[in-house]
């Protein structure tokens, strides 16, 4: 191996990006490891799409540079850029054979004839397609030009593929098992995966880490736990998964938070709070406990509520909850007995709710909820 | 009320292609006058193929329409490649100064085109016929090539780009083959268009380069004689044979299944 074994396969430094007056990608630090499953996660127009390709050389920066494997690429064209794309639409030539589309960059790239139809093989087994090989494009279902696809993307054996959206186009169940398909081919062949996606689902089931990007800011940048149970910012909190939030201020000792019209709520403070500061109380709804009013003592912190609406999903029951201050929580509670017996409560009941403090992040105030 | 659509229907049909059918079968009649059918003869045939003035101006008319049609398809998917692919500056400008001679009266387009020729001094012939042969079907063939472009996947190029290929094998491997068919009709309706034109020919034609509509155009001052009937018949039938091969060749690429 050569010297530039230990650098990022990626590192993004400074990198920005903007279209007229109109910035679309703040100035931003990214280090992407090898091997790495790594997402890119933001709503549409998050600027994640105009990131990516600055990755490629599709779009040139704006400022700052791109490391590929240690090697500033800035002012390379992407065809000679060590990686791969696998578009949204998939891209495959209509006009060639599955065969053809996988062995095309083999050609292009003039690859000794005889080592060409052992790597297609290889990568239309990797894909399980092999049977398909003469078939055109337009003869297969959405999820096998997926794999196509990526067979396409994978047998050049880039450092780096990325993925734009690529699960998209295929129906939820489809999605599901690609999910996993996708994962245990990058597991296989060792490149380092960039995924693109405004799906939190397939972020968190499939990724390593993920960025979470919001108007063309990277917010954060974690492992899917950690993004789940720690979110940085209430952006974060509640694009990914569901989540309550409630704004208040630290209260005197820095030990809870005020809501108003609320009152003391259990919470963890982190020990630079300053009493006073406004701050935005996040808690996900599993984590929130509901009992009827009257049954047993309450614990410690405890906020009583009315039932306003109650949610059965199949697998788990939701309820919300409206408190003094007319905010409305949400609480999830997985189906059973005891779920069962919540769900008995008639809207317009007295419930009481209590949470760990542990559960109840403590997040800077935002002036504008995202 | 069905009835009555249908059989409009039938009368269209029989109105379309009864001109054809006469044609076809006047030109093996063996009577000098057209109105008269006296009998199955070939002699037509033969006179035509001794007619030396006609079968000169087919031949103009051939050169012609295959040297502006290559250019227009040529020049034509140049054109439809910039305005399609890039936001360039003044699109729509370009766009619109392309397809002006589409909307501009031909007469007119004929006498400026004389008016700049004799102004520069290029004398009329081949080269002003075939220039005069562009600038009509020009717009046409970059229509036609523009509408197949847009309809192409713009990350195919992207994808290739990607995969290695340089813009040269991009096109060669990737866009060219999709775009055949598209780049084939783009260079059969501009050699149609050129084919068949009188106007512009009147104006841009010189001594001894009369195309072969002139040359009937003005063959009815003299009066129709029979042998244009088998002229007639000729182009009828090379024009069917050339939409029979094109399409059944086309049928073939759609019919075709997975190859064994």
């Amino acid at each position: 191996m050569n010297e530039t074994t230990e650098s990022p396969a990626v590192k993004l430094t400074g990198l920005t990006k903007s279209f007229g007056a109109n910035r679309v990608v703040q100035p931003l630090d990214l280090e992407i490891g090898r091997n790495e499953f790594f997402s890119i996660l933001g709503p549409s127009g998050c600027g994640k799409t105009t990131l990516m390709r600055m990755i490629t050389g599709f779009e040139s920066p704006s400022g700052g540079s791109v490391e590929l494997d240690g090697k500033n690429v800035d002012g390379v064209p992407t065809k000679s850029r060590d990686l791969n794309m696998l578009f949204q639409s998939y891209a495959l030539f209509p006009h060639l054979s599955v065969y053809e589309n996988v062995a095309f960059e083999l050609r292009v790239r003039r690859t000794p004839k005889r080592e060409i139809d052992g790597r297609v093989r290889e990568a239309l087994d990797l894909v399980r397609l092999g049977a398909y090989a003469e078939r055109k494009p337009a003869e297969l279902s959405g999820g096998q030009r997926q794999r196509v696809a990526l067979a396409r993307a994978v047998v050049g054996r880039p450092a780096v593929v990325l993925l734009d959206e690529p699960l998209g186009a295929l129906d939820q169940k489809l999605r599901k098992e690609m999910q996993f398909e996708l994962k245990r081919m990058q597991r296989e062949v060792g490149i380092t995966f960039i995924y693109v996606t405004h799906d939190q689902e397939e972020a968190l089931t499939m990724s390593d880490r993920i960025a979470v990007m919001s108007e063309g800011r990277v917010l954060q940048v974690a492992s899917p736990t950690e993004i789940y149970d720690a979110p940085a910012s209430r952006f974060v909190a509640t694009f990914i998964g569901s989540c309550n939030v409630l704004d208040g201020v630290v209260d005197a000792q820095g030990r809870t938070v005020v809501v108003p019209g609320v009152g003391e709520l259990p919470a963890s403070v982190p020990p630079d709070a300053r009493p006073g500061t406004g701050v935005t109380l996040a808690i996900r709804p599993e984590r929130v406990r509901m009992t009827a009013s009257g049954t047993g003592t309450p614990p410690v912190g405890a906020v009583a509520g009315t039932l306003v609406e109650r949610v059965f999903l199949g697998d788990e029951w939701t309820f919300h909850v409206r408190l003094a201050s007319d905010a409305v929580l949400t609480v999830s509670v997985p189906s059973g007995e005891e779920a069962a017996a919540l769900g008995a409560i008639p809207n317009g009941g007295s419930v009481v709710l209590s949470w760990l403090a542990e559960a109840a992040r403590v997040l800077p105030a935002e002036e504008v909820a995202a | 009320m069905e009835r009555v659509t249908s059989w409009i229907a039938r009368l269209v049909f029989v109105f379309l292609y009864l001109p054809i059918a006469a044609l076809i079968v006047y030109s093996f009649n063996s009577s000098e006058v057209s109105y008269r059918f006296d009998g199955l003869s070939f002699r037509w045939y033969a006179e035509l193929f001794r007619d030396q003035m006609l079968l000169e101006s087919l031949r103009t008319s051939a050169i012609v329409g295959v040297i502006a049609a290559l250019l227009a398809t040529v020049i034509g998917f140049l054109t439809a490649f910039g305005l399609v692919r890039f936001r360039v500056k003044g699109r729509g400008f370009f766009l619109g100064a392309i397809l002006i001679p589409l909307i501009v009266p031909e007469i007119v387009l004929g006498v400026a085109l004389l008016t700049v020729f004799s102004t520069v001094g290029v004398p009329t012939g081949l080269f002003t016929l075939v220039l005069g042969h562009v600038v009509i079907t020009l717009p046409l063939a970059t229509l036609v090539l523009m509408g197949a472009m847009s309809s192409l996947d713009p990350s195919l190029s992207e994808a290739a780009t990607d995969l290695g290929a340089s813009p040269w094998m991009t096109f060669r491997r990737v866009l060219f083959p999709l775009l055949r068919p598209s780049i084939l009709a783009a260079f059969m309706l501009s050699f149609t268009t050129s084919f068949s034109n009188i106007v512009i020919s009147t104006f841009t034609s010189g001594v001894g380069t009369t195309t072969l509509p002139l040359r009937i155009y003005s063959s009815l001052k003299t009066g129709l004689t029979p042998e244009l009937n088998a002229l007639g018949t000729i182009l009828v039938v090379l024009t069917l044979g050339v939409i029979l091969i094109v399409g059944v060749s086309q049928m073939r690429r759609i019919l075709a299944g997975p190859r064994p």
